[in-house]
């Protein structure tokens, strides 16, 4: 992928990425508002479902990748200082696919395949 | 009725400072345009552009009050007192009300704003039909007066990268020409993080605009036009 095809790509990934999440947030909030969540065990039971599972790990890379686009735009936008940017640019694309990383394993240690 | 203007000599001053000025016989209808030659004509060092005075040449572009307009079709009884008038913000400045529009042309040169034809020419005049012809309505009004990108917060960030909401418009009314066919070309010239998807949809283009035309509108059609290339 060109550094040049980073623009309509990004825009609108970040688009469709925000639909599912907000799809995802009215889906997530019904559901547990009328299901009986009492306890850390029913909690965990939500996401041993492979359908749950996988609809939530794709809920946190939609948040993580909209998160990168966006704060890659306050990047471009605010910090004029090229080789700051850069080097906030490589630090905040660590941090968020550490945290990719880390829910990768949280979801993946409960799923029942 | 109360101004202060902005002053500044290249070679006397380090930057620009508001200087007051009062001007006596308000006539009912005046523009700022015509209250600054009457001032100039009192002070001749006092120095802004104009040319035709109706808003056609796109000359007197000028930070009225904190918003950018047109000297000569801003009436000053409109204006609340003293009328601050600076020089467009974002562009190196000349000299008083002057600025370099150098980086401005630069864009607009950028997105070849003109027809591009790959066909041999015809005999005859490329025709249109009166619904494609309606289509330019809306961008081919611009007079590069330099309003709305001065006023985009995007492009006082990236000044040399975004090609700002004018320029924009102007891709647009080339892309939207039923007689164009460089379609591709002028698409993956705007595609990438900087020369279009700088834009935010912060729409003080579309506020400020004299013509009243609307930018923001005709960055979203290019990428409307972007998705149904991609698909």
């Amino acid at each position: 992928m060109s550094w040049r095809a980073q623009g309509m790509r990004t825009w609108l990934l970040q688009r469709l990425t925000a639909v599912y999440l907000l799809l995802y947030g009215i889906f997530f909030g019904i559901y547990i508002s009328l299901s009986s969540v009492q306890d850390f065990e029913s909690w965990r039971a939500l996401f041993t479902h492979p359908i749950s599972n996988i609809a939530t790990a794709v809920f946190f890379y939609s948040i993580l990748y909209h998160a990168w686009v966006g704060i890659r735009d306050i990047l471009i936008d605010y910090v004029p200082v090229a080789y700051l940017r850069f080097f906030l640019w490589v630090g905040m694309t660590f941090s968020l696919a550490v945290l990719a990383a880390w829910v990768s394993m949280i979801l993946f240690n409960v799923v029942n395949l | 009725m109360r101004f202060k203007i902005q002053r500044f000599d290249p070679d006397k001053d380090k930057k620009p400072y508001l200087q007051d000025y009062v001007l006596e016989n308000v006539t009912p209808g005046m523009m700022l345009r015509d209250a600054l030659l009457e001032l100039k004509a009192k002070d001749e060092s006092l120095t802004f552009r104009h040319s035709c005075g109706e808003g056609v040449c796109g000359s007197d572009a000028l930070n009225i009050n904190g918003t950018n307009g047109l000297g000569c079709l801003t009436p000053v009884s409109d204006l609340k007192e003293p009328i601050i008038v600076r020089s467009v913000p974002g562009m190196p400045i000349v000299r008083d009300l002057v600025v370099d529009m150098t980086q401005f042309f630069h864009h607009y040169r950028a997105v070849k704003p003109y027809l591009t034809v790959t066909d041999p020419m015809p005999e005859v005049e490329l025709h249109q039909t009166p619904e494609q012809r309606d289509k330019l309505d809306g961008l081919y009004e611009c007079i590069l007066c330099g309003c709305c990108t001065t006023s985009c917060p995007s492009f006082w960030w990236n000044p040399d990268k975004f090609r700002g909401p004018a320029a924009l418009l102007q891709a647009y009314r080339f892309l939207a020409d039923s007689r164009d066919q460089a379609t591709d070309e002028r698409l993956q010239e705007l595609d990438g993080p900087y020369r279009m998807f700088r834009c935010h949809t912060i729409m003080n283009c579309v506020n400020v605009c004299p013509k009243g035309l609307n930018p923001t509108e005709a960055i979203h059609k290019i990428k409307k036009m972007m998705i149904k290339e991609m698909v």
